[in-house]
């Protein structure tokens, strides 16, 4: 990361606790989200709807990511072996153990959560560029790993089978777990990030030196918030069975670990709904491209190029316009 | 702030660059005006991009001069058929969500398959639960029709166990008694797991002596597979049975002949129009090869040859076996639905059945009992000279066609494997 | 069974081809610290272009076909350093990994529209056509190509980087830009060059692989993996480091090919894993600040 050395951004205002007045805000903010979106899966239309679920899901993989990635600054390609880990520990454990759904919904973000514990250990000796393509690597080798053993994991085809129980089967129904799971992990995690452990990690984040001078122990920091976003991840991977009753090895691919930067990036990775707005925009988005034309590709690429080109803040910097923003900006223009 | 401006206007040539391709490809050859009552939507989501596209681009040209052929019979039920497509990316989500959409939003009356096997499961479940006949013209995995039984799907293709079979039949004609030393090559993918598998299988079961001396599994797509060539040519086989399709067979090909390895093991492979098209003089002359539904392998087989030579109209190309699976599997349904007069799910379901219908491949029946289509698998060898109308090498005229009786499962082994 | 010389010429020939496609990468990343996800993109037009410019069944041309197509290459990676890289130098490597990944889907929409889906082939030009013996075995003539193409390339960057001015003022721009603008470099000019310079690397890699593989859309993502991985094994930006970690990498893959087919091709990430469990900065890199 470019230029973290101004001592001005070692301790970031904007996360500091703030009047109650704040959090009243957040809250309301909250209600209406969870609101909307709890109307919109009782009356859209059903294809609408099922995307909208397949959003929320993805939506909480982000925000998961964004723990590493916005806070943390850490690029992680490493996520989707996680999010693949929570769909595949379901899927497998129904197929070869007869394990109810409920088992595996609880069973699964543990090993989601230890598989990072796992991934950290190791990943978070290296930094940088190098992290990245160590997680990537990773990544890789679930992947591989799933083609591989496909005794056990189905291989290519991956296991499809009527996992959930016949109430979650019902679409709307299975909308509204989908909600409620989400949200509550997600103001799960946004207990983290409002905590003195996620403020030290942005600390961290802006000035590791610093923050290793003052005693912190930065590799214990990073490796807690790995596997906190790592047992999220994996419970974004149990949404994704309740979406589609199944798992399969592009789940754990690292293009798939792209898609929640992505995401961040889209809707803006300094805030903490940015990475909700991307999955919405990106997930919706992409799905109307490729039903749209055989060039997706171009026209994704295309528009990924214009907002990293002309709006790095993505798009939650349109509207908030907070001190994460002037932040963000005295931060990636250096000599612009 | 001179910068911005400058990647503004590189954005904004992009866009322009990027629309005008959008519109070139999406616009359609206009119908010609002619009276229909409304319109049947059928779709096709398969992989348009990446390694495999050519698989599922020769399945969309199949389906779309299927379509095109029927509107100029005056559609079907009086009225005009369009084709959805969608790329799937090859993700089994990405192609849910697309027949979701085909299906919820466009319609369709009917679906056709992707390219794997994988997708089409996902796909699956959602036809099933919507009640939309589907029919798998690519993907072949035995488990659609056993395990991932659906009602609402069938197979038109000769699945992972015909295929084998069929080609180990071939063999044992050919070697006799004689001991063979066999190494395989297969994609690390469960199509080529599974046919690995059962072609060892079947080998055994009809009774040629033999031993396997080497089995590599290198990563589907995977451009350098120098490690596992080397280790398959070191442990010396005899015969070699791959079963990797389109670029990996290419691929393959041409890195094996420099090691002399045509000469000193007798190569089987899926040496269908795609790799021979490819190869051009390098294709092996001699190996054996085996396809789905090799244009060259119908003789005498008139609506075939007429068919051949619209697709090279409208194409200006001659037609893989992708191609004409997916165009007769657009006959079958069409078969049903004049059958029937509807397009209601459970009707066509009952309506193919056990039914024969006159296609592009001859008369083609679709069992009962399993919902797969009684189709043969062409074996030959690749010839000599060059084919002097398609202008590369295909394959020596005798052409053995592995009788579906033989090689498929019984209706009692199938349904016990539900 | 003396197999040896097969085995050590399938790894020779893997750890050539890997080092080809990641030589470039590490050039770029080691002159201008931006990482290049769209570098497969510029090894599968490589490659695309050679298949155009041989067309079918003439092999003669062939090897005016290789240069071409990797100026042309290199050409276009002028054109992209100048309309999108050079705008995203000192941000993010977030960033960069987010303009070129755009770049990477938007080149492969466009190959896909301009060379179609089917695979295509390159004949191996007549002069490298066959085998030769060694120790009795037969060795593909067209790895001796491919492993001196490698080695050619590998001791052409490193005389280039140690002996010319253009070396001299690649490396000063690693250590200290400021002072090497101040003494009149332009150093825009400069990443440019080095830009292209990678890109025609990864093209003539494409090129020069081509009539060994099928080209066929899709080669961009699949190669793209394997260069990331050579060149963070051995060091980001360290070409010795490359020309290890692609033999590292090739023979890792021999020896999984021939202990544990079936575990095959996870034998290259858990090599990588293991190294940079030990070595953080790769065998030949240096910590970034």
């Amino acid at each position: 990361m470019a230029a973290l050395t101004h001592d001005e951004r070692l301790v970031p205002s904007a996360g500091t606790p703030r009047p109650r007045l704040k959090s009243f805000g957040v809250a309301a903010l909250a209600v209406v989200i969870v609101g909307g979106l709890a109307l919109a899966g009782a009356f859209l239309p059903l294809s609408t709807a099922l995307d909208v679920r397949n959003a929320i899901g993805l939506a909480l993989f982000a925000v998961a990511t964004n723990l590493l990635l916005g806070y943390g600054g850490l690029v992680s390609f490493g996520q989707a072996a996680l999010y693949g880990i929570g769909a595949y520990t379901v899927m497998l454990g129904w197929q070869h153990w007869g394990w109810s759904f409920w088992t595996g919904f609880v069973v699964a973000p543990l090993v989601g959560a230890a598989a990072a514990a796992a991934i950290g250990v190791i990943a978070l000796r290296t930094r940088q560029l190098y992290f990245a393509l160590l997680t990537l690597a990773f990544t890789q080798l679930a992947f591989t790993l799933a083609h591989q053993q496909f005794e056990f994991t189905g291989g290519d085809n991956g296991v499809f089978g009527e996992v959930l129980p016949a109430w979650l089967a019902d679409e709307r129904q299975g909308y509204m777990f989908t909600l409620g799971v989400a949200a509550i992990s997600c103001f799960l995690l946004w207990r983290v990030v409002t905590s003195p452990f996620g403020l030290t990690l942005r600390a961290i984040r802006e000035n590791r030196d610093r923050m290793e001078a003052l005693g912190v122990n930065v590799y214990l920091h990073q490796l807690v918030a790995f596997v906190i976003s790592g047992f999220f991840c994996a419970v974004a991977g149990v949404l994704f069975v309740v979406h589609t009753q199944s798992a399969y090895p592009q789940l754990l691919e690292w293009t798939k670990s792209g898609e929640p930067i992505l995401m961040a990036v889209i809707g803006g990775m300094f805030s903490f709904l940015g990475p909700v707005v991307g999955a919405f925009v990106y997930t919706l988005g992409q799905q109307e491209l490729v039903q749209q034309t055989e060039s997706w590709k171009l026209v994704l690429g295309v528009i990924l190029l214009a907002i990293v080109l002309l709006r790095p803040d993505g798009l939650a910097g349109l509207v908030s316009a907070r001190p994460w923003r002037r932040l963000r900006r005295s931060e990636t223009e250096p000599g612009a | 702030m001179h910068r911005h401006k400058n990647g503004a206007l590189a954005l904004s040539a992009l866009v322009v660059v990027a629309l005008a391709i959008v519109g070139a490809s999406t616009a359609s050859p206009s119908q010609s005006e002619r009276q229909f009552k409304g319109f049947i939507n059928i779709g096709i989501s398969t992989t348009l991009s990446g390694s495999i596209a050519t698989l599922g681009q020769g399945g969309l040209q199949g389906i779309q001069l299927a379509a095109a052929d029927l509107n100029r019979q005056g559609g079907l039920l009086g009225k005009e058929i369009k084709v959805v497509s969608a790329d799937d990316n090859a993700t089994p989500a990405t192609g849910a969500a697309n027949v979701r959409s085909m299906i919820l939003d466009k319609k369709i009356s009917a679906l056709f398959g992707p390219v794997s096997s994988a997708v089409a499961a996902a796909e699956l479940q959602l036809t099933a639960q919507y009640k939309v006949p589907t029919f798998l013209h690519t993907s072949n995995d035995i488990t659609l029709m056993t395990q991932r039984w659906t009602p609402y799907a069938f197979q038109v293709v000769p699945n992972t166990i015909m295929e084998p079979r069929a080609v180990a039949e071939y063999l044992a004609k050919k070697v006799g008694n004689r001991k063979l030393n066999i190494g395989t090559f297969s994609p690390d993918y469960v199509f080529g797991r599974n046919s690995v598998a059962n072609f060892l299988l079947a080998l055994k079961d009809l009774g040629v002596n033999h031993a396997v001396v080497g089995q590599q599994w290198p990563a589907l797509g995977a451009p350098n597979i120098a490690p596992q060539l080397s280790a398959l040519i070191s442990s010396d086989p005899e015969v070699t049975f791959n079963i990797q399709f389109g670029g990996d067979l290419v691929n393959f090909t041409n890195q094996a002949a420099g090691y002399g390895f045509f000469k000193n093991t007798r190569m089987i492979g899926m040496y269908s129009l795609d790799p021979l098209k490819a190869l051009g003089d390098a294709a092996p002359s001699g190996a054996i090869a085996f396809s789905r539904a090799p244009f060259w392998g119908y003789k005498k087989n008139a609506a075939m040859t007429a068919f051949v030579a619209r697709y090279k109209k409208a194409y200006n190309a001659y037609p893989s076996e992708w191609a004409i699976m997916a165009y007769s599997a657009v006959q079958t349904w069409a078969a049903a639905v004049k059958k029937v007069k509807s397009l209601n799910g459970d009707k066509l379901v009952k309506a193919i059945e056990g039914s024969t219908t006159p296609t592009i491949r001859g008369p083609l029946k679709i069992r009962a009992c399993d919902h797969q289509a009684e189709v043969p698998e062409f074996v030959g060898t690749i010839a000599k000279q060059r084919d002097k109308t398609v202008g590369h090498k295909l394959w020596n005229p005798e052409v053995f066609i592995a009788s579906p009786a033989k090689t498929m499962l019984t209706c009692a082994e199938s349904l016990a494997r539900r | 069974m003396d197999t040896v010389v097969i085995e050590v010429s399938g790894t020779l020939s893997a750890a050539s081809s890997l080092f080809l496609a990641s030589a470039g990468l590490t050039l770029i990343f080691g002159a201008m610290r931006v990482i290049n996800l769209a570098h497969g993109s510029f090894y599968m037009f490589g490659a695309f272009l050679t298949t155009s410019l041989v067309g079918f069944a003439t092999g003669a041309r062939f090897w005016w076909a290789v240069p071409v197509a990797a100026l042309a290459v290199a050409l276009i990676g002028a054109g992209v350093e100048l309309g999108v890289i050079r705008h995203i130098y000192g941000k993010e490597h977030l960033t960069q990994l987010l303009a070129t990944y755009a770049l990477f889907l938007i080149f492969a929409d466009l190959a896909l529209r301009i060379w179609g889906a089917e695979s295509r082939a390159v004949p191996v030009p007549k002069s490298f056509f066959g085998s030769i013996e060694i120790a009795g075995e037969q060795i593909p003539k067209y790895n001796l190509v491919i492993v001196g193409t490698a080695i050619a390339v590998g001791v052409g960057l490193w005389l280039l980087l140690k002996l010319t001015t253009l070396g001299w003022r690649i490396r000063a721009a690693v250590d200290d830009p400021e002072s090497l603008e101040a003494s009149g470099v332009n150093l825009q000019l400069l990443f440019t060059v080095v830009f292209a310079l990678g890109a025609l690397l990864a093209g003539l890699g494409g090129a020069v692989i081509s009539p060994q593989i099928a080209v066929t859309p899709g080669i961009d993502g699949s190669i793209i993996v394997g260069a990331f991985i050579v060149t963070v094994v051995g060091g980001l930006g360290s070409i010795l480091g490359a020309a290890v970690a692609a033999l590292l990498i090739g023979a890792s893959e021999t020896a999984g090919t021939l202990a544990a087919p079936d575990w095959a091709s996870t034998f290259p990430y858990i090599a990588m894993i293991a190294i940079l469990a030990v070595r953080p900065w790769g065998l030949f890199g240096q910590p970034e600040r």
